[in-house]
């Protein structure tokens, strides 16, 4: 249970106070802000420990939640408890930041009074608490709205209430996925790779529809191609996926999906997440960084970043934003790109790169020259990784949505009669790629140089194609009609990795 | 600026609110209102507004209630004489015919702490337990509870508590989990709430219609029951078995405890139970919000506690990513060294090195000592990512590395010479005492492999006089004597020098006394001071030792989904010893109740059926049957206490059972048999040593385990206490059974195979 939940902007001061249980006092406020807001150090935990008491946090922008209890609780619960404030917070005011938050300031204490009852959570349901929740009402409700109160309260089905009506019954289904990524400085190797995926509705539907939900889930394929003939679960099988794990909005039938992995259940009303899910395995990756670094002489340093883009080229992908950390002595950047526009921003310490569209299949570079000032700080700079934002509209797990189907036997609207509109939209969550001097580097620069110091033609054009493979081996050697080639490319590049250069005298004999 | 000058805003604000034109005018007397509640969020003293307040709650707004409400709610303990003319308007409401209105003004006047409060809100409660509307028995339900803890001394009603009981079978789910709630607040004293069998079924089927909060709070009720049969708890294990696929990590944490405290008695639910919530703990750990993946950490550490590899082949989610808040780094750090094996060492090792050069720098400390601990099974490997960084030459980082050097050396003896040829060139950078005392220990116990050691020394001495820690200067004292044994030709000048200084100059007496103490050491000869200063270089055992054993799962699974994995061990000491020892939700597991550790199933098989040969060939005569007793279990400490005080009764030689016989094997195995391991090395670590002791016929029989190579046999050193020749006898016996019987089963394995 929750003793309390107090509300403090960047500066400590309180913005929301609500004491549930006696045994917090009144000094509980005051010990957060001095042991954890006003504290020297970075954050040490997001549950402290202050005179036996515990204190949870959790931020938002520069807005700090905190729940306090005495009691032995269970972290996880109280965090989702507070995330499920934050959403809530969030649905009915908007982002939670400090404005909004004093302009709202009864409607929160409205919804804290709500939500928690002498400390335990009783209703966090946006859809159910609107209505409690009076903010606007002056009138004095009416006979049928009080029935109404009752009917939903003590009805069955808690996140929906009777007799919703409307004109037009439509659908909205969001795909939204989160790729997350981590390669190593090398650019050949995925150090972790997952999606996390959400899937919100919007539905406007009339009376209390059944609704069925069906996707490119590889066990139901799976189970639906032995049914039918071999050919069709070849076929499907390149396009299922598999999900790790997923998890399901409350009002899904667990017992249907664990017996037949079928997806039934009765919508809310409203926006609300129906499942939430996470893949692992054959992820495309949108994007792919292929960073090149390389410190010449200890005041300046050179840095080519390409960045390819991997996917249908009728698809476009947006916001494409890439950040190259720069060392912290910079004192001056020159910048080349050919697409989009970059800039170097000396308070961030990066590069960004920001590029508006970008069709599949393309690549685009960027390179930069960064003065150092010469310092005698023996500190090595700590080389954060290349981070990368965008949206593509398409689901990197290869999710697909193959049927929502929508039964409503009372009222007389059919499957064909409700508009749908499905969307997917991709995006990136932490896709970083790791940078270091590589000897695969050191080779291309050889290369570089020796293509163009070269005095035989044949032979520097020798080292630009061995260049090109290199950027692009991983393509080179699927794309490459002849698997001998192919499969030597991968060979080159794999023996390049092993056998480090020597960096001073380019060594070649073609 | 809220504390001062209130005075003035209290006094406009009480003009306003009492002006008939505002009170008339419902749009500004509600802003009238806003204000007083937005001054008392600040800080403000509004008390003086409370007559005025209480005016304003006899409205039909409810908007206008709630504010009114929420003011008396927190000023209600300073004026409650003024505070009972509001429960007038309140009872009132309280019969409203509009449920909203019955269940605010209950809930609110139970939220008012003053005395006397009590008499006035009994029938009120009572009525809104029966009211046809859930919203206002939700209130009444947790009203109770209120009440109670109002006055603590007070009775309990029996007839409260009953009609609470009843409750339980509200049709509403919310109201029956307050029921649970205000059942187990009321009953404190008594040991909470009575989860008895048709209770503990009802709440199963309910389950589904509860929401989040309601489900993981029922399961953590559900702690209480026992089930009567196996069957039954199958059964529940089953209905519950959804709900570790929940979406919320609450429910599947709850679930999880759950079903290991009902697993108590079976190693394999637990084990099953575990398995089933790799993936959702997992996923939690990678989850997008970072508190829960901090929490998610927690108790993947707990669980690895009991289950080395159960996280083994996923180490690659515990990878630090760069954004990620320094709490989280710490975690994943501390669970990749427990997640190390021969397959994955070298990409562990690779990434840990990335964090040792850190821009924090307690981070790039840790991330040093955790390769230092990688360091005490696979040497090699770290010592060269060590020597790397030592090229850094960064103060931190060279510091770190020397400590990390120190315990290396202590633990396997075998690094000591590439540690003393790394060393050298150090002392320029390293500043901080803690790093300076390991690099002077070091230069001490190892002078005679490192050649400049004398020089390096005379510069701390030389820098004497400078030096502020006495614990550094403790260990230049004791670290000079000690070279002065080895190399006495280049020393004897400057630990001339050194003790000069100490004793004459220095002012801490414990250096002081120290430096006496060298002094008068010396002259008593080299040979006294060779014996008292000359000790062991290393001790390889420690590491054996040192080396956590796997807890058994009962140990901590009474923890599980509480703070305890959350906070470190001080925090979590200091918390419950004001609470007077926490009240557990569950009985504590019975001692020795299923301490084997499940492994797969043909471990398991392997180790059953050496446990039944074991007790097949035993003497025909009852009286000589040995029995082995699951006594009390040794603590690290008092074994080695033991250990060290015993004379070995025997010394016997057995065959080792097979090639690939997994320590896990093993330790099931001995177990079965009542023989406690204490310690194992790991598989293939050579030497490999084990330490296990059993009880029998009241005496403690210790046995160490030693194997050298691969190709000799297993040394069994034997010590008892007290001597008891059959006692000794018969537990080589056994012990010598399960050798064979394991030797048997793995080689029937792999021809098998």
């Amino acid at each position: 249970m929750i003793g309390g939940l107090f509300i403090y902007n960047h500066k400590g001061e309180v913005l929301i106070s609500r004491v549930y249980r006696d045994d917090i006092g009144r000094n509980a406020v005051d010990a957060f802000r001095v042991n954890v807001i006003h504290a020297r150090q970075q954050v040490r935990s997001p549950v402290t420990n202050i005179a036996r008491t515990s204190f949870f946090h959790v931020k938002r922008s520069n807005i700090w939640l905190a729940a306090v209890t005495k009691q032995n609780v269970n972290a996880a619960m109280v965090f989702e408890f507070l995330y499920k404030m934050c959403d809530v917070m969030t649905a009915y005011f908007g982002k939670i930041s400090e404005e909004n938050i004093k302009n709202n300031f009864v409607l929160i204490y409205e919804l804290l009074d709500e939500i928690l009852d002498f400390g335990y959570p009783q209703n966090s349901e946006t859809g159910a608490l609107k209505t409690f929740i009076t903010q606007q009402g002056i009138k004095s409700q009416t006979k049928e709205e009080q029935s109404q109160i009752t009917s939903q309260v003590t009805g069955q089905i808690g996140w929906r209430r009777e007799g919703i009506k409307y004109r037009r019954n439509e659908l909205f289904l969001d795909v939204l996925e989160s790729v997350n990524l981590l390669m190593s400085p090398q650019g050949s190797q995925v150090l972790s790779a997952h999606v996390s995926g959400r899937v919100v509705m919007k539905s406007y539907l009339s009376g209390m529809p059944e609704c069925k939900f069906g996707m490119n889930d590889k066990i139901v394929i799976d189970k639906q191609g032995k049914g039918t003939a071999d050919e069709t679960s070849k076929s499907s099988g390149k396009q299922s996926i598999a999900i790790d794990d997923c998890t399901f909005h409350q009002c899904v039938r667990l017992s249907k999906f664990d017996s037949e992995r079928s997806i039934s259940f009765i919508p809310p009303d409203g926006e609300y997440e129906l499942m939430r899910y996470r893949t692992t395995k054959d992820i495309i990756l949108p994007f792919r960084v292929i960073p090149l670094v390389r410190e010449v002489g200890r005041t300046k340093l050179e840095v080519k970043v390409v960045i390819k883009s991997n996917f249908k080229p009728s698809l476009l992908a947006q916001k494409i934003e890439v950040r190259i950390p720069t060392p912290l002595n910079t004192s001056g950047v020159q910048v080349i790109c050919m697409k989009g526009k970059a800039k170097y921003k000396a308070s961030e310490n990066a590069i960004v790169w920001k590029i508006k569209r970008m069709a599949g299949m393309k690549e685009s570079q960027i390179s930069a020259e960064i003065e150092l000032l010469p310092t005698n700080d023996k500190k090595k700079w700590a080389r954060p990784p290349i981070s990368m934002n965008f949206e593509v509209p398409f689901a990197p797990s290869g999710l697909k949505v193959r049927y929502l189907k929508v039964f409503e036997p009372k009222l007389n609207y059919s499957d064909h009669d409700v508009i749908k509109w499905v969307r997917y939209i991709g995006r990136s969550g932490i896709y970083e790629t790791r940078c270091t001097c590589t000897p695969l580097y050191e080779i291309l620069l050889c290369w570089d140089q020796a293509a163009s110091s070269m005095d035989s033609p044949v032979l520097g054009s020798g080292c630009i194609l061995l260049y090109e493979i290199l950027l692009c081996w991983d393509q080179a050697a699927s794309f490459m009609d002849s698997p001998v080639l192919g499969s030597g490319c991968i060979l080159l590049y794999e023996i390049l990795l092993e056998v480090p250069p020597k960096p001073t005298a380019p060594r070649f004999s073609v | 600026m809220p504390y001062l000058g209130s005075e003035e805003t209290v006094k406009e604000l009480k003009r306003a609110l009492s002006n008939p034109n505002v009170q008339s005018d419902r749009l500004r007397y509600r802003n009238v209102i806003l204000r007083v509640i937005r001054f008392m969020t600040q800080g403000l003293d509004m008390a003086p507004l409370f007559m005025e307040m209480v005016k304003a709650s006899a409205t039909v707004d409810i908007v206008q209630k709630k504010l009114v409400y929420l003011f008396m709610c927190s000023y209600a303990t300073l004026k409650p004489d003024l505070a009972l003319l509001a429960i007038n308007t309140l009872l009132k409401d309280c019969a409203d015919p509009n449920p909203m209105v019955r269940g605010l003004a209950l809930r609110n006047m139970c939220n008012l702490r003053m005395p006397g409060i009590s008499e006035y809100i009994q029938q009120p409660i009572l009525s809104g337990l029966r009211d046809k509307a859930s919203y206002v028995r939700r209130a009444a339900v947790l009203g109770c509870a209120k009440m109670q803890n109002l006055q603590p001394d007070a009775e309990i009603d029996g007839a409260v508590v009953n009609e609470l009981y009843g409750l339980l079978r509200d049709q509403d789910p919310v109201v029956m989990v307050n029921c649970l709630r205000a059942l187990e607040e009321i009953l404190k004293k008594e040991g909470g709430v009575v989860i008895n069998k048709p209770i503990a079924h009802h709440l199963l089927n309910r389950m589904k219609d509860l929401d989040v909060w309601g489900q993981s709070e029922v399961l953590t009720f559900l702690l209480r029951y026992r089930p009567r049969c196996h069957s039954e708890l199958f059964d529940i294990l089953n209905l519950l078995d959804n709900f570790l696929g929940s979406s919320h990590s609450g429910v599947v944490a709850a679930t999880t405890r759950l079903f290991l405290s009902l697993g108590a008695a079976l190693p394999a639910v637990q084990s099953g139970a575990l398995e089933r919530a790799r993936g959702p703990l997992l996923a939690a750990c990678t989850a997008q919000s970072r508190e829960l993946r901090f929490v998610a950490l927690c108790h993947v550490q707990q669980v690895l506690r009991s289950l080395p590899g159960h996280f083994g082949a996923h180490y690659k989610k515990f990878f630090c990513s760069y954004s990620e808040p320094n709490y989280i780094k710490f975690r994943k750090m501390e669970i990749l060294v427990e997640l190390v094996n021969d397959e994955n060492v070298g990409t562990v090792l690779e990434e840990l090195r990335g964090y040792c050069t850190d821009v924090s720098p307690e981070l790039a400390q840790a991330a040093i000592f955790a390769i230092g601990r990688i360091g005490q099974t696979y040497s090699e490997k770290c010592l060269s990512i060590l020597t790397g960084l030592l090229e850094l030459k960064q103060e931190q980082i060279t510091s770190a590395v020397v400590q990390t050097f120190r315990d290396l050396v202590w633990l396997c003896p075998q690094c000591s010479e590439s540690v003393c040829a790394s060393i050298a060139g150090c002392e320029e950078h390293i500043q901080d005492s803690e790093g300076k005392q390991a690099l002077v220990w070091l230069l001490g116990v190892h002078g005679e492999q490192i050649p400049g050691a004398p020089y390096v020394l005379e510069e701390f001495i030389d820098a004497l006089k400078t030096e502020q820690s006495p614990a550094v200067k403790l260990e230049l004292l004791t670290a000079t004597v000690r070279l002065f044994l080895s190399r006495p030709a280049e020393t004897q000048d400057m630990l001339g020098r050194l003790l000069t200084f100490c004793i004459e100059e220095e002012c801490d007496m414990s250096v002081r006394d120290r430096a006496l103490f060298c002094y008068r050491l010396l002259q008593c000869g080299v040979e006294e001071a060779h014996r008292v200063l000359g000790g062991p270089k290393s001790d390889p055992s420690l590491g054996v030792i040192a080396g956590r054993p796997e807890e058994p799962i009962n140990s901590w699974a009474g923890d599980f989904n509480t703070l305890a994995p959350v906070y470190s061990r001080e925090d979590w000491a200091a918390l419950t010893a004001t609470t007077g020892g926490s009240p557990s939700l569950i009985p504590q597991a019975t001692a020795g109740a299923a301490q084997a550790d499940p492994g797969s199933a043909e471990e398991a098989e392997a180790a059953s059926s050496a446990a039944a040969a074991a007790a097949a060939p035993s003497p025909p005569g009852p009286g000589e049957e040995l029995c082995l007793l699951s006594g009390p279990p040794l603590s690290p400490e008092l074994f080695e206490r033991h250990w060290l005080a015993l004379e070995p009764s025997r010394r016997v030689s057995l065959g080792w059972p097979g090639g690939d016989c997994l320590p896990e094997t093993l330790q099931a195995a001995l177990q079965l048999v009542n023989i406690q391991a204490l310690a194992l090395s790991r598989p293939h670590a050579r030497p490999w040593k084990a330490y296990l002791y059993a009880h029998s016929l009241g005496t403690v029989v210790l046995a160490e385990l030693l194997r050298d190579t691969d190709a000799g046999g297993l040394q069994v050193t034997v010590k008892q206490d007290p001597e008891r020749e059959e006692a000794l006898s018969s537990f080589l016996t056994v012990l010598k059974t399960v050798m064979q019987t394991l030797g048997n089963s793995s080689s029937s394995l792999s021809s098998h195979v």
